[in-house]
């Protein structure tokens, strides 16, 4: 065998081997899509995967998904979850679920980077969680669980420079997740610095872009959480048609039944797991220095209003309660949490984001919560009272007038 | 200005890199030529692309830690060079303490002082090839050290950061003999299948095993923490030490595997680190199989070098005991080198106790052959065994237990 042939035999496998990875990873695989099934599965089933691709929100947003965007409650799937109801009685709507434990408004913002421009004039259902507004703000470390490079180089590619632009490239960069690869890194450095990124970038961050939309593509349906069973399931314990009484009823039949092993309305699977014993005698008077009125959340929550007004997405808010009997114990204070929710709807309705169920006190409400801090039964209930309409009915068109004060440090620190 | 930092072996855009830099060295080589100066540049790049950016303070490190290992060495070579004859125990000792000093005060700060970072990565590597060559200028095994064939020693560049730990010697062989043709055609097989089953091991299987499997048991085992009156000891623990061994163990043979690959283009016949450890039938196997370079360095260095010590000094007659004595130190130095917290110095315990359990039973069963029966199953059963002894000894050394009963 001439000495030709021999490094053919070693190196040819190896150049066809990268021919083969480069062309996988580089065309555009467009006929690649998701069936329907395998879309309403992904909706709702709180994957990573789906809240940091793109695809799956894309194609669900064509259809007639809607985002339901916040954290932990989503994963409360009791019969009256918003997207038990919307699929037991086949509305006009269907729930894409976004967000999970430890996501907050900065990672909401970058998912947000994926829909567009499918959520231009669209709605949106957009929990709260006052806890997210502590004295550090986003945590790194679920930050980055819920980041994907896709979110930033969908951003960086489309960054117009303004306050909002260099607010979003600085807390990325505060972040690890921003300093993981060193040419997203400094792309967003100099769109920190108010630069234009360069025609390089532009081409190294287009190609990975391909890159990373394939292995959306190919991986993100699969291996996904089969909510999809837990929510069928519990539709069959509600009423055959879509009926306010009958489910009050249910919602209050339910709340009754679950909540009987504590004093604190607490679900009695979650109080088993989570607080019996030592756990909770430890968590007497355990909040009362807890503080949610300064936090660099509220220019987190910022760029995501701002980024809706962009959009001129229609949103509804919803402020949750938080359950009294629960805080009375751990010794939260209520006038700081009467001052939190209050911060945080001026915010919303001085720049016209008007459409806000403020449940913040409603928390002595009996099967309000299904445990400490989330919505449950009746208060998903409740919530469905005001969403149902907004999303089956014609809204006026939104008018917003965004306020670039919302993302200073005066803010951050002021009271009201 | 664009500060880039690249960890060896870590991302797809390192290997093309590394293989497009490697390229002109593979063209000289295949004809018979090995480019020294573009070797040297070479190694400066990709240093400067391991420990530049921020991560520039090892960087700093680096270069003092090496300045001052030279001439601990080029002074330690002059004076047993200058007569062939000045070789005195103490000279020796001295040398040996201050090529130590510095991975020592590493190896010490953190327990100390949290959140100083002195030292950068691959400190334990390049102590490992300063002191081997010190002992070997004293037994006379080296006689003429050349500074600049010693730095590239040292600085080689696939293996700084985590080995194989290769020899002088033999190092310096395969740098002046350049192969001939044919040879260096069957290197670069090797290299490309050492590269591949790389690949294999670290981003397949290492993946799986590391990145999936064991957060998911990590998780599940430190829910059920309070079992067994809080010792924690629940399935997911026991999923987790085979899970946490067998990613150690593709994690680190896929590293190696790519270090000597790498090696091989080079023309440089880097050690094997490992050999199916897992297969090992026994304690002793197990640690001629596993971690090979270290296990040997420990072997020649430790082990040979204490025994020889004290049966010249006599103050211990029994070989047995000798040698039982000896792993405990080996094994005892081991896990302080791995880190001064308990589970590292319980796992050097345990590997020692182990070693010396072993040690007695083979001599039990060398004595009573003809009662102790020896077939395929007995085979299987002590490689079943091993097996679990070791990745119960993976376990401690995972910390995992520490974070399971004290964090």
């Amino acid at each position: 065998m001439t000495n030709g042939k021999k490094l053919w035999q070693i190196f040819g496998p190896v150049l066809i081997a990268i021919v083969a990875a480069l062309v996988i990873f580089l065309i555009p695989w467009q006929g690649l899509t998701p069936n329907k099934h395998a879309v309403k599965k992904a909706a709702v089933s709180m994957s990573t995967n789906v809240y940091r691709g793109e695809q799956i929100k894309d194609i669900a947003l064509k259809e007639n998904y809607v985002p339901f965007i916040g954290s932990s409650e989503l994963s409360r799937m009791d019969p009256l979850h918003p997207s038990v109801l919307a699929e037991k009685y086949q509305r006009d709507y269907q729930t894409l679920l976004l967000g999970g434990p430890g996501s907050q408004s900065l990672n909401h913002f970058f998912t947000l980077q994926e829909m567009k421009p499918a959520i231009r004039n669209k709605k949106v259902v957009f929990i709260i969680s006052p806890q997210w507004f502590t004295k550090g703000g986003q945590r790194p470390d679920a930050f980055g669980y819920y980041y994907s490079p896709l979110q930033a180089i969908d951003w960086v590619l489309n960054a117009k420079d303004s306050v909002a632009t260099r607010y979003a490239a600085r807390r990325l960069l505060a972040m690890p997740s921003g300093q993981a690869s060193p040419m997203i890194t400094s792309a967003i450095e100099k769109i920190a610095a108010g630069q234009k990124i360069s025609g390089l970038d532009r081409i190294w961050l287009s190609g990975r872009q391909r890159i990373l939309r394939n292995e959306d593509a190919f991986f993100s349906s699969i291996r996904l959480d089969n909510n999809l069973q837990k929510i069928v399931k519990a539709g069959k314990q509600l009423p055959a048609t879509d009926n306010d009484r009958e489910l009050m009823q249910l919602a209050t039949k339910l709340g009754q039944e679950n909540t009987t092993n504590n004093q604190f309305g607490i679900k009695n699977s979650f109080y088993n797991q989570r607080l019996r014993g030592k756990a909770v005698k430890n968590l007497a008077n355990s909040q009362s220095h807890i503080d949610y009125r300064r936090s660099p959340e509220y220019g987190d929550f910022q760029l995501v209003l701002q980024q809706f007004a962009a959009e001129n997405v229609d949103v509804q808010f919803v402020l949750p309660p938080i359950n009294q009997k629960w805080t009375n114990y751990t010794g939260l204070s209520m006038p700081m949490w009467r001052e939190t929710t209050a911060k945080i709807k001026k915010q919303l309705t001085s720049q016209g984001f008007n459409h806000i169920i403020d449940l913040s006190a409603d928390g002595n409400q009996d099967y309000y919560m299904e445990d400490t801090i989330h919505l449950g039964w009746r208060g998903w209930l409740r919530m469905d009272e005001s969403v149902k309409p907004f999303l089956t009915e014609k809204q006026q068109k939104p008018t917003y007038h965004i306020n670039n004060y919302y993302f200073t440090k005066t803010w951050e620190r002021s009271l009201n | 200005m664009l500060v880039i930092n690249l960890q060896p072996y870590s991302s797809p855009s390192y290997f093309i890199l590394l293989l497009l830099a490697l390229l002109p060295i593979i063209i000289g080589l295949y004809h018979g030529k090995r480019l020294k100066v573009y070797e040297t540049i070479f190694t400066l790049v990709f240093l400067l692309l391991t420990f530049g950016g921020d991560k520039w303070e090892q960087g700093v490190t680096l270069i003092g830690y090496i300045i001052y290992q030279l001439l601990l060495t080029m002074i330690y070579a002059h004076y047993r060079g200058k007569t062939g004859r000045a070789n005195k125990t103490h000279v020796f000792v001295i040398a040996v303490i201050l090529a130590i000093i510095p991975l020592a005060i590493v190896k010490a700060t953190p327990a100390f002082a949290h959140g100083i970072t002195v030292g950068f990565l691959g400190i334990s590597y390049l102590t490992f090839k300063t002191v081997q060559v010190i002992m070997e200028l004293r037994d006379g095994t080296i006689k003429d050290l050349d500074w600049k064939l010693y730095l590239h020693f040292l600085l080689f560049f696939p293996t700084i950061s985590s080995g194989p730990i290769d020899r002088y010697r033999r190092f310096k062989d395969d740098y002046d003999n350049i192969p001939d043709r044919s040879a260096y055609i069957e290197d670069l097989k090797k290299a490309v299948h050492y590269l591949f089953q790389g690949f294999l091991y670290k981003y397949i299987l290492g993946y799986i095993f590391g990145t999936v499997l064991l957060p998911q048991l990590s998780h599940l085992a430190m829910q059920q923490r309070g079992a067994f009156g809080g010792l924690g000891l629940s399935w997911p623990l026991i999923g987790y030490m085979y899970d946490y061994s067998l990613y150690l163990f593709f994690d680190f043979a896929g590293y190696s595997v790519f270090a000597i690959g790498i090696s091989y283009f080079m023309g440089i016949h880097t050690p094997i680190n490992f050999n199916r450890p897992f297969q090992a039938h026994n304690i002793k196997d197990f640690w001629n199989r596993w971690h090979m370079t270290l296990s040997f360095w420990f072997r020649d260095f430790i082990f040979m070098r204490f025994t020889f010590w004290i049966m010249k000094k006599r103050w211990i007659k029994n070989r047995v005991r000798i040698s039982q004595l000896a792993y405990l130190v080996n094994f005892l130095i081991m896990g302080f080198w791995h880190g001064l917290t308990w589970y590292y110095i319980v796992y050097g315990l345990f590997h020692a106790f182990a070693i010396i359990i072993n040690d007695i039973w083979l001599r039990f069963k060398k004595k009573h052959q003809d009662k102790i029966p020896s077939n395929t199953f007995t085979k299987y059963l002590s490689i079943f065994i091993t097996f679990n002894v070791v990745c119960f000894s993976f376990l401690i050394f995972s910390g995992f237990l520490d974070k399971l009963w004290f964090h």
